[in-house]
């Protein structure tokens, strides 16, 4: 009977446009244009950047040498355009004007300071609200400082070597695969979340809020099938909804990666099918079955007690930030899956994916975010039974 | 057979519902302590203006809603201790409920046959001859969303009727129907009558009333007011005709109950 109920369900929810849009065109299309748009917009702005000849203003009565070392700075650091000022107050001027992108001014006492071997003041003008000036003026700069630094070195006679005692190498002996799970493996659960919970939602109001809207729900409830073989009937269509939506979303991230010419990236790829093991997407889902019966079990008291399909939207969309919001925690380095975050719903399955990405997920706390989430959806299917099962919430 | 007795049903009012009635009551009675009995073959009527109490009885008698106290026989089943078996055996049709409009007929009919386990052959002949009668051949590959309320009725009296129930509850069938629709629903209690199914209709028209049916109930407020045949009712009127009886009847309780 139950089988009956989801068959009929799935059949009704797979003719409804706004169902499909959500469950499958949208988490399918998502990605593909999201890295497509803003990988052409990316490589747009790096070329337009590469191009650009970058505005440098010098005080002419300043110290001839900086300006001069300035001027010769390495042809790698872009191409440059001198703008020469009277004083340092027509310069700061302009940088306020957006007329240049930076401004450099030796400060009193430079040369003396120089002579003397001391820092000399160097004042930098830039705006913080012009893209990457700060980065950009720092980058003439630094190549500035080193030719004084060397300069230097040869006045005390010293070697640059005698100064500088370590020579420290760093070598990461991660693999690729625990790189990638622990820096970008936070997307996939997130990515879950999000879709899987908006996969949910449509098919729930249209199942439940949508019944009684439609005034077919007093029907259905005079024929000989308990409530529970309806609900749970129901509930298989609204969490395999949820679970589609969220597995589109992943299979139109991976085409994204393999096929998209601009967003298409080869190292990553690798690592990616070494990962898509039968076993890792056998755990995956083992954690995520469960969070979509408890988001589905969340909805659907809500829809039964709805009036409107407004109404059910209207309170399920703001839970939506409250359930996928934890989710953005995988996202937050430091934050690691230990015994009590374990336990933590939604934040668990979230670090519980990222480690199992990077291989490095322990069983135990595998077992005990398994736990908490199964435990949870029953809670969340009582709940949903409980109020399906009130007279008044059916039928008002 | 329904056998419906001491039916008493209360509902908890909301803080707002306490507030729009204007009282402090935490239960309103809706129906309070019915008593009657529909016998095969015959057509019992609830009539009663709106409000009266008609919907939440027949919702009782279809195992929607449980009663407060009381107790229901369907076909000698009690409804209250198993309300499985005793909608099986029951068809439940009423004049506002709807249909699965992304459905079609045939499709929609299957549902409700799998819904009373009715077996697929069975399933497959009773569809047939109901298609046949009804003339719905020609659209049962439609979508329901997409065909006339009077083909949307005939659907629902074949949804009612697909695992061919010993007991048909109707509530208001005809309303917001026109005459010709109204006709098909006419027939099916008629039908019903002469295969010697029980029949209960809910409705405030008189006429219908008049045509169909041969045991009367009048229901106000809650209370059963009259209960018997109807040429008993007719025997004993004192007004000039049904409807001006019917008038005559529910005025008299508001002046007991004023007095």
């Amino acid at each position: 009977m139950i089988f009956s109920v989801f068959k009929k369900e799935l059949k009704d929810t797979l003719r409804d446009k706004r169902t499909l849009r959500t469950m499958l065109l949208i988490p399918l299309l998502a990605f593909p244009l999201i890295m497509t748009v803003s990988s052409r917009i990316t490589a747009h702005f790096e070329a337009e950047e590469a191009e650009e000849t970058i505005k440098i203003g010098l005080v002419k009565s300043g110290n001839k040498e900086l300006n001069n070392k300035i001027s010769g700075a390495p042809k790698m650091m872009g191409d440059k355009k001198l703008i020469y000022f009277d004083d340092s107050t027509s310069l700061m001027k302009a940088v306020q004007l957006d007329s240049i992108d930076f401004g450099v001014c030796s400060a009193n006492g430079f040369e003396q300071a120089l002579r003397e071997q001391r820092p000399a003041i160097t004042r930098v003008f830039y705006k913080a609200t012009s893209l990457n000036a700060e980065q950009r003026a720092a980058g003439f700069l630094d190549a500035v400082n080193q030719q004084y630094k060397d300069q230097r070195y040869r006045e005390l006679r010293l070697s640059k070597e005698k100064l500088e005692p370590l020579k420290i190498t760093y070598q990461n002996i991660a693999s690729n695969k625990e790189m990638l799970g622990k820096l970008a493996g936070g997307i996939l659960p997130y990515i879950f979340i999000a879709f899987g919970f908006v996969g949910c939602m449509y098919p729930a109001i249209d199942l439940f809020t949508g019944e009684k809207e439609r005034k077919t729900i007093e029907t259905l409830l005079t024929s000989p099938v308990q409530r529970w073989k309806l609900l749970v009937g129901k509930m298989g269509v609204i969490v395999l909804s949820g679970l589609t939506a969220a597995t589109c979303s992943l299979i139109g991230l991976y085409f994204s990666i393999q096929f998209i010419d601009t967003a298409k990236n080869q190292e990553i790829m690798q690592i990616v099918n070494g990962i898509l093991s039968p076993g890792f997407i056998i755990m995956m889902y083992a954690l995520l079955i469960p969070l979509t019966i408890f988001f589905a079990g969340v909805m659907i008291p809500i829809t039964i007690r709805a009036k409107t399909f407004k109404e059910a939207q209207s309170i399920i969309t703001p839970l939506n930030f409250v359930l996928v919001l934890p989710a953005m925690v995988g996202f937050i380095p430091g934050v690691e899956l230990n015994w009590m975050t374990a336990c933590i719903p939604v934040i668990n399955v979230v670090l519980s994916t990222k480690e199992l990405i990077a291989g490095t997920l322990e069983p135990g706390l595998l077992i005990i975010s398994f736990a908490v989430m199964t435990m949870l959806a029953a809670a969340a299917v009582l709940l949903s039974h409980k109020q399906f099962d009130r007279e008044t919430n059916i039928l008002e | 057979m329904i056998q419906a007795l001491n039916l008493v049903k209360e509902f908890e009012l909301t803080r707002q519902q306490r507030k729009e009635l204007n009282t402090t009551d935490k239960l309103v009675r809706a129906v309070d302590d019915i008593s009657f009995t529909c016998e095969p073959g015959k057509v019992y009527s609830l009539l009663g203006p709106n409000g009266a109490g008609k919907t939440t009885t027949l919702r009782m008698l279809a195992t929607i809603f449980k009663p407060t106290s009381g107790s229901i026989l369907i076909n000698g089943i009690d409804a209250l201790k198993y309300p499985q078996e005793a909608k099986a055996e029951i068809g439940f049709l009423t004049g506002n409920t709807g249909l699965y409009a992304r459905l079609t007929p045939d499709e929609l009919i299957n549902y409700f046959a799998d819904l009373y386990g009715v077996e697929k052959q069975t399933r497959e002949q009773r569809k047939e001859k109901l298609f046949d009668l009804f003339n719905m051949h020609e659209f049962k590959h439609k979508r329901i969303g997409k065909l006339s309320t009077g083909m949307t009725q005939k659907v629902s009296i074949c949804r009612t009727m697909i695992h061919d129930p010993q007991v048909i509850i109707f509530d208001e069938p005809t309303s917001g129907l026109d005459v010709i629709a109204s006709e098909n629903i006419i027939n099916l209690v008629n039908n019903s009558k002469k295969e010697g199914k029980t029949i209960i209709f809910s409705s405030h028209i008189m006429s219908e009333v008049d045509l169909l049916c041969d045991h009367l109930g009048i229901v106000h407020k809650g209370k059963l007011l009259f209960d018997g045949t109807m040429e008993t009712f007719k025997s004993e009127m004192q007004a000039p005709n049904l409807t001006a009886e019917f008038i005559r009847i529910i005025q008299s309780t508001h002046q007991l109950n004023a007095q």
